[in-house]
């Protein structure tokens, strides 16, 4: 091994032993604090607007607005989102014209920042429906397999913590945001899931069916508060 | 006059009977019914319903509830999908009424609990929970009350894994590994060894340490070929081609696994 590689181990080392002593949002790396500069301000060219204006700084969203909470997503995750709506493969206008001028690396800054951060849930637009809860809660653990739907926890982990780094978390995702996804996989507006997988799936639920999930893993606490998948990945 | 008759009714039975049936799944005779296992809501209160709902989560949770049988990362449910329901997965109520049955691994007539004791030893990479104990009594109740109105003798549609059509090449792992890269690392790994969440399975194992060992049904390529065309990509059965079932077989087949317990000195 040479003596190069060897202090980068060191360095590696050094830094890992930081980032586990520091578990939340005490102690952030270069590259969250670059992404914390765009989330609060923008990168600063004309028009640049700043993620948390709809996000927050710390990644609660704003279900009135629609706009979701990305607090803690794996880091992948987050940046292959937001490829996804720049080469349209996801279509949200809103978000599209936000983030049409960051590059490759001020994408990777911001994704870590909200990676890193953790943010407690935001009110939702209304209270869960207690009629459609249990439903919801069927299809999550135990699926619709007479139509080929797996039950949602198998891909996005128990009680729907997500598996990183592809599967996003969806408990305490807020209600609408939910409900959106679903529809926009369903009728094809959103196609930038691997393998079409939840297309497929979100075609094949109901109207009723996608309205009683996405009750369900809203009325969930969001992941951090019971053991976070590690958002490093 | 009368020959040719029967001759081209014959033919007629013979080939709407096979018309029915993709070739891959033909050479099943008779015909072979459809079954669908009663609802959940169905299991009685009482006992026997207690045993039913235990026999259920071990069968789901297995380390959680028979723990000190597994010696794996994973369930019974990991390859009997949909809690044992599932057609093509080996569901519990094709099980149910295919035992007792005359089994080559160990040429004799086996029970259905004797059957169970093999998923532990080798599918679940484990020890056999006692015959008359309650691991065992719990999830043969769970099948019996899966089987529920399942016609006995008559071949039933799904069980066990797929037959699979013996293969046109001779399965090619190289090529296998590339068919698991594009559909299959997403899940289980690029390496097979699964993918976690917050230090809990999420994705299953398919090769390595905490995968089955070499004794289980799915380490033979044609078993395993016939659970993948059927299941792989969760949500997604049916979409591999034949070869390419095969290939990705051979090719996770070919991976290191715990050895087969038999042959350990
Ligand atoms: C003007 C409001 C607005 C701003 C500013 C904004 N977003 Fe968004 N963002 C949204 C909305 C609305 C959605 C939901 C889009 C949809 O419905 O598909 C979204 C979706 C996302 C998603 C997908 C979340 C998921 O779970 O799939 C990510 C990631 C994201 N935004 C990151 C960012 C980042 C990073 C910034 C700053 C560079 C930013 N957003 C700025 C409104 C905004
Ligand atoms: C076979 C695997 C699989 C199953 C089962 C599955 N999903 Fe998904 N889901 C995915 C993948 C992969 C993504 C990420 C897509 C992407 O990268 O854009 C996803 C994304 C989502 C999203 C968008 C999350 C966000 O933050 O934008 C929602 C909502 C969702 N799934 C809900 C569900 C629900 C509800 C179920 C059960 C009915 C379910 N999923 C079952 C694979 C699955
Ligand atoms: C690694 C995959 C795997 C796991 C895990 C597994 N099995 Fe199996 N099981 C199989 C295969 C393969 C067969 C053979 C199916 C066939 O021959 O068609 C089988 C057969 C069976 C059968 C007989 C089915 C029939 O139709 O003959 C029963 C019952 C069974 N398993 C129960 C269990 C139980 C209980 C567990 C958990 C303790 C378990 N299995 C775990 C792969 C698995
Ligand atoms: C969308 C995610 C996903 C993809 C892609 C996927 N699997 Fe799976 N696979 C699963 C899940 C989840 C299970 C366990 C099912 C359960 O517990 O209900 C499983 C179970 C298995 C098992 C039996 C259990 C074990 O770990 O040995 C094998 C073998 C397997 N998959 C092979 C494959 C192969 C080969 C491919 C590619 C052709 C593939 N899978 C693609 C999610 C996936």
């Amino acid at each position: 091994m040479s003596r190069s590689s060897h202090s980068s181990c060191f360095i590696f080392l050094f830094l890992s032993l930081f980032l586990f002593s520091f578990p939340s949002n005490s102690f952030a790396g270069e590259i969250e604090i670059e992404g914390k500069q765009i989330a609060h301000g923008g990168n600063g060219s004309p028009g640049s607007i700043a993620c948390m204006e709809c996000h927050r700084l710390h990644g609660g969203g704003m279900p009135l607005i629609g706009s979701p909470r990305i607090a803690g997503q794996p880091r992948s995750y987050i940046e292959h989102e937001i490829l996804g709506v720049r080469e349209g493969t996801r279509y949200a206008p809103i978000m599209a014209g936000v983030v049409s001028h960051l590059s490759r690396k001020e994408i990777r800054a911001v994704a870590s920042w909200y990676a890193h951060v953790r943010a407690p849930k935001m009110p939702d637009v209304s209270p869960p429906d207690p009629t459609l809860v249990p439903l919801g809660k069927r299809i999550a653990q135990k699926g619709l397999w007479k139509k080929n739907v797996p039950a949602c926890v198998l891909c996005h982990g128990p009680d729907g913590r997500g598996i990183p780094p592809h599967f996003p978390y969806i408990k305490g995702q807020n209600k609408s945001y939910l409900l959106r996804q679903l529809v926009a996989f369903a009728f094809l507006k959103r196609s930038d899931d691997p393998q079409g997988l939840m297309r497929g799936i979100a075609r094949r639920l109901s109207p009723k069916e996608r309205q009683a999930v996405a009750e369900y893993f809203s009325s969930l606490a969001p992941p951090p508060a019971d053991g976070l998948p590690d958002p490093k990945q | 006059m009368r020959y040719p008759a029967t001759l081209s009714l014959f033919l007629l039975v013979a080939s709407l009977s096979l018309a029915g049936l993709p070739p891959a799944r033909a050479g099943e005779s008779p015909r072979p019914v459809a079954f669908t296992p009663p609802p959940d809501r169905e299991i009685p209160a009482g006992p026997f319903g207690d045993l039913v709902r235990k026999g259920e989560k071990i069968f789901t949770h297995t380390g959680r509830y028979a723990g000190k049988y597994v010696g794996n990362d994973l369930t019974c449910e990991s390859c009997h999908l949909d809690r044992g329901r599932k057609p093509y997965a080996a569901p519990l109520w094709g099980a149910y009424v295919s035992y007792p049955r005359f089994r080559s691994k160990n040429m004799k007539v086996s029970r259905l609990g004797e059957r169970i004791q093999g998923c532990f030893r080798f599918s679940m990479n484990g020890t056999a929970p006692p015959l008359e104990g309650d691991t065992i009594r719990s999830i043969v109740a769970y099948s019996f009350w899966m089987a529920k109105g399942a016609p006995v003798g008559t071949p039933l549609d799904g069980t066990g894994m797929l037959r699979m059509a013996p293969p046109a090449h001779i399965p090619d792992p190289a090529r296998g590994k590339k068919v698991y890269e594009a559909r299959c690392a997403l899940c289980h790994g690029a390496d097979g060894l699964g993918t976690f969440s917050g230090g809990e399975v999420g994705f299953p194992p398919v090769w390595g340490p905490r995968s089955y060992n070499r004794g289980a049904g799915l380490a033979k390529v044609a078993k395993l070929a016939g659970f993948i065309k059927m299941n792989m990509p969760l949500s997604k059965g049916d979409s591999l081609s034949d070869r390419d079932a095969w290939d990705v077989a051979a090719y996770v087949d070919s991976q290191n696994r715990p050895a087969d317990p038999r042959k350990k000195s």
